[in-house]
């Protein structure tokens, strides 16, 4: 990747307040293609609502976010189309099974015969034996695995993930580290969340620390 | 699905052409019925069962409302006169008011989480996804305030043509102010603003209220409808009741047909508007369309277990959820005064529960000043309910939670006193408020134990367990109890106020109140 391309995410002077409470304060940052930076801190030091204004969940008090140079509008369809996310918004369809879900999310970006690469990824993910169960009798880990899944199933510039490693097994967080660095060998930019500290070493380039504001 | 034969990698030529919101529909329609566990006459048999009940209901209360129509026609009093007069008033901003805060509390555009996951978060035409629902909201807005125009209209004794303009008038005024809340969806600016109107329309509406409280005498020569279609008209306004008389005569004057052909444009600019409009929904935020189908589907779940507190709970924990963030207030004292000195401080947390309950003391004013003078004690005590329930949320969270309870290492009977003792001082205070209007202190005693002790069975009522027995019901399987659940509360408060409406003595108004209220406090609630 040449260095002087426009960075996949930019992120100027962010701020973001609790009411009168500012949680992130003057957060600065760029994720180049192929790079993976880890935000890492406390609870409430505001790692998950800097995802989520990066998400367009959370509204920023002030700054910017660029995507490929331009602001970053969740309703824009590029945005839908190339940023993957995992926050702890994901709900499930009570009727539609494990493999349903992701066949669902596949066609819904286009791919009109996606069954090879959700067996693909469900084999992957260890969902494969669970892929006729509904979401109402699966386990908290495995929910947290299909909704990994989720990101793998798409077309992804950029992968939004906030702990990741979160529920899952010694076993899952190791696959996990491994197809995070494939993903970035691939050339997506990963921003993520964690406090796995193996998780962190392993796939991030840089750390952005958070520290709870006073 | 079976097992991948080999290793299938994620490629970006296999992701194409973006399918269109109807083809994703049918896909996930035809996806379902693999998994539908009911047949064809097995739903059938249901919508049957739904048409038939409304189809009755319907009837019967279309019956009853044209007998209240009648009677309300044959009103010739000044106090009739007086309340048509400024009733429209009122309603016209409250129900405009209204509208927007539920429409903007629920969305109005809403989606599941599911749906926001894993359809709205893909680059499938926003739009159209959310279109289907957009057109339910306001189809629903349309039918809705039609059927509420179209009964209040009937009730004050309008004839039928007005009556029908009525119903015309508000249902595309309402589904104007639907289609203003979509538009103000769209940023939270906009809904904030929008809001603040909604604030303003309320305010509206409390003016002619509180006129109508404070002026005894009647207006005479004024009507409902013909001041609503005097407004428009520019007639002046007719003779005592004077649309009847308009309708006894078979005759519809040019200034009824104007208003008809304003109501008709309005429909016209509706429609419009409602195709204008749906081509931004591609401009509303998941966020919020998310938040309001989250709303709904606790309000179905409190609504299905026929539990009015839970539909309460539902938007209370909204509003904190949403509210974030308070300044700690250190507490004082230790035991009850302690408990006592944290229920305050919790109600003062809420400023806008506190006024509305204030508020609602222009209701028994309201009446008393229409001439009701015998429905002032029941009107005060529904309003005072109303009043005074939100401030019992604390209780009914320590019912509802025995792990709470345990925690505090209280009795729950003693806990429901003490948790009951700011409420209950409140009570008195809006009672004493509303003395004027009652006009008894007996009545005003009524009404206060009444309130207190209904609204604190309301709220350590447990909630209906699945868990134990059930019954056989058309509904299915449901605990016994689940019906009695709405009236929970309201049946302490109709008890107390039982000697007030059947003109017992005195003594009778204080006893029976008095027995109630220490039953209520005596015995242990039941925990779930």
């Amino acid at each position: 990747m040449s260095k002087k391309a426009a960075p996949r995410l930019a992120v100027t002077d962010l701020q973001h307040k609790y009411g009168d409470r500012p949680v992130i304060e003057g957060l600065t940052f760029t994720l180049r293609a192929g790079q993976a930076i880890a935000l890492v801190g406390p609870n409430g030091a505001g790692k998950t609502t800097v995802l989520k204004c990066i998400v367009g969940a959370a509204e920023p008090a002030a700054g910017k976010i660029l995507l490929d140079g331009q602001p970053i509008d969740e309703r824009a369809e590029a945005v839908r189309r190339d940023v993957a996310t995992l926050l702890d918004d994901l709900d499930f369809f009570p009727d539609l099974t494990a493999a349903e879900h992701l066949d669902l999310l596949a066609r819904a970006h286009g791919n009109s015969s996606p069954e090879d690469l959700v067996d693909t990824t469900l084999h992957d993910i260890g969902l494969l034996p669970a892929a006729d169960q509904l979401p109402g009798s699966l386990s908290s880990g495995q929910r947290r695995r299909l909704a990994l899944a989720t990101a793998l199933v798409r077309p992804r510039k950029l992968m939004v993930l906030d702990e990741p490693e979160a529920r899952l097994d010694t076993g899952g967080v190791q696959w996990l580290s491994d197809r995070l660095v494939e993903e970035k060998k691939a050339g997506t930019a990963i921003l993520f969340a964690s406090h796995d500290p193996a998780l962190v070493e392993t796939v991030a380039d840089s750390v952005v620390t958070l520290t709870p504001l006073p | 699905m079976s097992a991948a034969d080999g290793p299938v990698r994620f490629d970006p030529s296999d992701f194409g052409t973006i399918p269109s919101s109807r083809a994703l529909r049918s896909w996930m329609r035809t996806t379902r019925r693999q998994h539908a566990d009911r047949s064809f006459w097995e739903i059938f048999e249901d919508v049957y069962l739904v048409l038939f009940t409304l189809a009755m209901v319907g009837a019967t209360g279309g019956n009853v409302v044209r007998h209240l129509n009648s009677n309300a026609a044959g009103c010739t009093s000044s106090t009739c006169g007086q309340l048509t007069a400024w009733i429209p008033w009122i309603v016209l901003p409250l129900l405009l008011a209204t509208t927007i805060r539920v429409l903007l509390a629920v969305g109005p555009v809403s989606a599941s989480r599911a749906t926001g996951f894993w359809l709205l978060a893909t680059p499938v035409n926003r739009a159209a996804l959310l279109r289907p629902a957009y057109r339910l909201v306001i189809a629903s807005i349309a039918v809705i305030a039609s059927i509420v125009g179209a009964v209040i209209w009937a009730l004050l004794g309008a004839p039928w043509f007005d009556v029908f303009t009525a119903a015309l008038f508000i249902g595309s005024l309402l589904v104007f102010a639907g289609l203003v809340t979509v538009w103000a969806q769209q940023t939270a600016r906009r809904a904030r603003w929008t809001l603040r109107v909604a604030d303003l329309l309320l305010l509206a509406a409390v003016v002619p209220a509180v006129a109508l409280a404070l002026r005894p005498r009647p207006s005479p020569g004024i009507t409902t409808a013909n001041v609503i279609v005097s407004t428009f008209t520019g007639d002046a306004p007719r003779t005592q009741l004077g649309l009847r008389a308009l309708s006894d005569a078979d005759a519809v004057t040019s200034g009824q047909l104007s208003f008809l052909m304003v109501c008709a444009v309005l429909v016209a600019v509706c429609v419009v508007l409602a195709i204008l409009v749906s081509q931004t929904l591609d401009r509303l935020g998941r966020v919020s369309v998310i938040a309001g189908g989250e709303l709904l589907a606790g309000l179905a779940g409190a609504a299905s277990s026929l539990d009015i507190s839970m539909l309460g709970d539902v938007i209370a924990s909204r509003h904190w959820r949403l509210k974030g963030r308070v300044r700690s207030r250190r507490g004082r004292g230790a035991d009850g005064a302690a408990i006592v000195q944290r229920e305050f401080h919790r109600i003062l947390r809420w400023p806008r529960r506190i006024a509305v309950a204030f508020g609602l003391l222009v209701v028994p004013y309201a009446v008393h000043g229409a001439g009701f003078h015998v429905l002032v004690p029941i009107a005060a005590a529904i309003a005072g309910f109303i009043a005074v329930r939100p401030m019992l949320d604390g209780l009914r969270t320590a019912c509802r939670s025995t792990g709470l309870v345990r925690a505090l290492g209280w009795d729950l009977r003693e806990l429901r006193v003490v948790m009951a003792v700011v409420p209950g001082l409140f009570t008195i205070v809006w009672a004493a408020c509303a003395y004027p209007a009652i006009g008894s202190a007996t009545s005003c005693f009524a009404v206060a134990a009444g309130v207190i002790s209904g609204t604190v069975r309301q709220a350590s009522a447990r909630p209906p367990s699945y868990a134990g027995p059930l019954v056989t019901s058309p509904m299915g399987a449901i605990p016994p109890g689940l019906f009695s659940q709405p009236a929970r509360g309201f049946d302490l408060l109709v008890l107390c106020l039982a000697p007030v409406l059947f003109n017992l003595n005195s003594l009778w108004v204080i006893l029976i109140p008095t027995v109630v209220l220490m039953l209520m406090f005596a015995i242990r609630p039941k925990t779930g």
